[in-house]
């Protein structure tokens, strides 16, 4: 049971345009089932440090020269090391920041509370809970003005693809698509936006009044974007819709170029990929010429190899954070669990291969290894939502694919193409209901490597 | 940091120290020993310069259990430093009135002066202190084992640290109270996926 807010904590301050916006999105006839209340919490005072780190944003994009991290991150890591209890425990004295070790998933899990600051008020503190599909479970604390600092970073990925998220009164900004059997679903505005709308849905006939109602409340919304993960966009494209977003920004997993390319073509508009996640919020966006952008502009990006050294430019290794804007969570060295290339394109840091999860090596039939970066090289023409590939301990491959998926023995033909005609392959149907996370993509059994 | 003394030698010193330099402090009507007396004649011993007025008047008893324990551990030094080393040397007055006045004073609001004598940690603490105070090491060890084994000792850091972690803990305790209560609550919109 969620203890709600009073109308006055979700909205310090509300516009009468603001209101009747949301009265509209509560109450439209079209409009689902909400089941969850939600605010963005923000004050007059919040909202001018949000549209302060949007200028810091377009005025200072992250930049740096391979292995000499930016100005800022010396004394971000002396803070954690005086004011932050897990890092603390480090010890003192001077350090070499490419010294100092890193952290993961698994230390926040086990602790969430001792990366808070010791001088960070604790009034604000919101929790979020992840589902920790990709390894553990997570709380990861947060604050009011780091979820409204999303917006800012969501405008600069727009922008790196030429549009513009206007937001303005009565206008309802995003929509955030979900589909699954349940999620919590809620209708807000944005302060930030001059009380744009928001809501987030779920395309799960269950959460509507009539078997239309999705298709006309999205039509009547008029949303300036999407939000989704590509399952949930692959729902969308299906819908009878009139209305012509600007783009559709996808996360959480792995988008495949082919289904980039028909949701591109079905709505009319860029289909941006976007590497994200809860500890750290929006990091990077894929950029046209290949590459993803960083966007934080106190977020410094390292490659880590497993003894937590960086790896030279270009070289492959776990993507490690320091730095953020979440003042209840100042990551320092923190290994994402997500692997990439860092590259310097005329001088701008980039991250190339993004593969949002552990790289997996696969055995073909004749005893070859395959990177799973060639599993999706060879899938990637595929319009595919999501899809998972495991391989046995006898090297049998099992792929689980969308059970409605129609080209399935399309996709056997390219899997055999790679692995060798005699590999054994099963192809099952991925289980009821969409994940709610990253999707832990390739495995194998151990006794396999 | 120059070589002092053994330590052996001043801790004896120490644990053989008069009942003189362990009597109470003039105060008042009471008291036995005046303090300001005792450092002018270390001084005098030391041929350095004499205390001024208000140099002296520090040494001046006052009301304070706190205060009053200062003192005694100022005598002690005064007996610790009377040592024949220091009085051939005649080290530096200057440094010897801070370490009285500074280090000192944070060992006497942790440590009764009378354990200074009778425990022999504490002797070694105090020893320490007022050699390292003169900017001075225990003859056989380097600077770097003196100031580890003076960390060791040291009751102001021991009583920081178990100061700290009490503090630590109360924070965390507080962060995991509020997380609790926040986790039932509402939070802020998400714009998307992550």
């Amino acid at each position: 049971m969620v203890e709600a807010l009073t109308q006055a904590q979700r909205y310090p301050f509300l516009t009468g345009d603001g209101r009747r916006l949301l009265e509209w999105l509560h109450e439209s006839e079209f409009a689902p089932r909400y089941n969850h209340h939600c605010g963005p919490r923000l004050t007059a005072q919040g909202l001018g440090r949000v549209r302060a780190f949007e200028a810091e944003v377009r005025g200072s994009p992250p930049r740096w020269a391979p292995g000499s991290p930016p100005g800022w991150v010396a004394e971000f890591a002396a803070f954690c090391l005086r004011e932050v209890p897990f890092y603390r425990r480090y010890g003192a004295g001077p350090r070499d920041f490419a010294g100092l070790p890193a952290c993961r998933r698994a230390n926040l899990g086990r602790e969430p509370w001792a990366f808070v600051p010791d001088g960070q008020p604790l009034d604000d503190l919101i929790v979020y809970s992840t589902s920790g599909t990709t390894g553990h479970p997570l709380s990861v604390l947060s604050h009011p003005e780091t979820a409204a600092s999303y917006l800012p970073l969501l405008r600069a990925a727009l922008a790196r693809h030429g549009v513009t998220l206007a937001g303005g009164a009565g206008q309802v900004a995003c929509l955030l698509i979900c589909f699954q059997q349940s999620t919590f679903t809620y209708a807000t505005v944005s302060p930030y936006l001059d009380f744009a709308g928001f809501a987030k849905i779920n395309l799960n006939p269950a959460d509507w009044r009539g078997p239309d109602d999705a298709a006309r409340f999205i039509d009547a919304c008029r949303p300036e974007i999407f939000t989704g993960d590509p399952l949930s966009f692959d729902a969308l494209a299906r819908l009878p819709l009139t209305s012509r977003p600007k783009a559709l920004i996808s996360t959480a997993m792995a988008l495949l170029p082919g289904l980039q390319g028909s949701l591109s073509a079905r709505f009319g508009c860029p289909v941006l990929d976007t590497y994200s996640l809860n500890e750290a919020g929006l990091v990077g966006v894929a950029r046209p010429s290949g590459g993803f952008a960083l966007l934080q502009p106190r977020l410094y990006v390292e490659i880590l190899d497993d003894d937590d050294r960086p790896c030279a430019p270009g070289v492959r290794g776990e993507i490690t954070l320091t730095g953020g804007c979440n003042p209840f969570l100042p990551l320092l060295r923190y290994r994402t669990g997500d692997f990439a290339r860092l590259v310097y394109d005329q001088g701008e840091p980039c991250l190339a291969d993004l593969e949002g999860r552990p790289p997996t090596t696969f055995t073909t039939a004749t005893g070859l290894t395959l990177n799973n970066v060639d599993v999706s090289v060879a899938l990637r023409d595929f319009a595919l939502p999501c899809y998972t590939l495991h391989q046995a301990a006898d090297g049998a491959l099992t792929l689980r694919l969308p059970a409605d998926w129609a080209g399935r023995d399309q996709v056997r033909a390219t899997l055999l193409r790679l692995f060798g005609a005699g590999q054994a392959l099963t192809i099952q149907a991925l289980p009821p209901g969409a994940p709610s996370g990253k999707v832990v993509q390739y495995t194998r059994d151990d006794a396999a490597n | 940091m120059e070589a002092g003394p053994q330590l052996e030698v001043l801790t004896r010193r120490l644990a053989e120290c008069p009942p003189d330099f362990l009597a109470e402090p003039r105060r008042g009507g009471a008291g036995v020993v005046q303090v300001a007396a005792v450092v002018a004649d270390l001084l005098a011993d030391w041929s350095a310069p004499a205390l001024t007025p208000a140099q002296a008047a520090a040494f001046q008893a006052a009301a304070s259990q706190a205060k009053v324990n200062w003192l005694r551990l100022v005598l002690l030094a005064c007996w610790l430093w009377h040592d024949p080393w220091f009085v051939r040397r005649a080290p530096s007055a200057q440094a010897a009135l801070t370490c009285l006045s500074k280090d000192l004073a944070g060992l006497a609001k942790l440590v009764p002066a009378p354990q200074c004598v009778l425990d022999p940690d504490r002797r070694e603490e105090l020893a320490r202190l007022c050699l390292k105070g003169l900017g001075l090491h225990p003859e056989g060890e380097t600077p770097a084992q003196a100031q580890d084994r003076l960390n060791a000792l040291d009751s102001v850091e021991r009583q920081r640290v178990i100061e700290a972690a009490r503090s630590a803990e109360a924070r965390s305790r507080a962060v995991r109270e509020a997380m609790a209560a926040k986790a039932a609550q509402e939070a802020a919109d998400k714009w998307s996926r992550e």
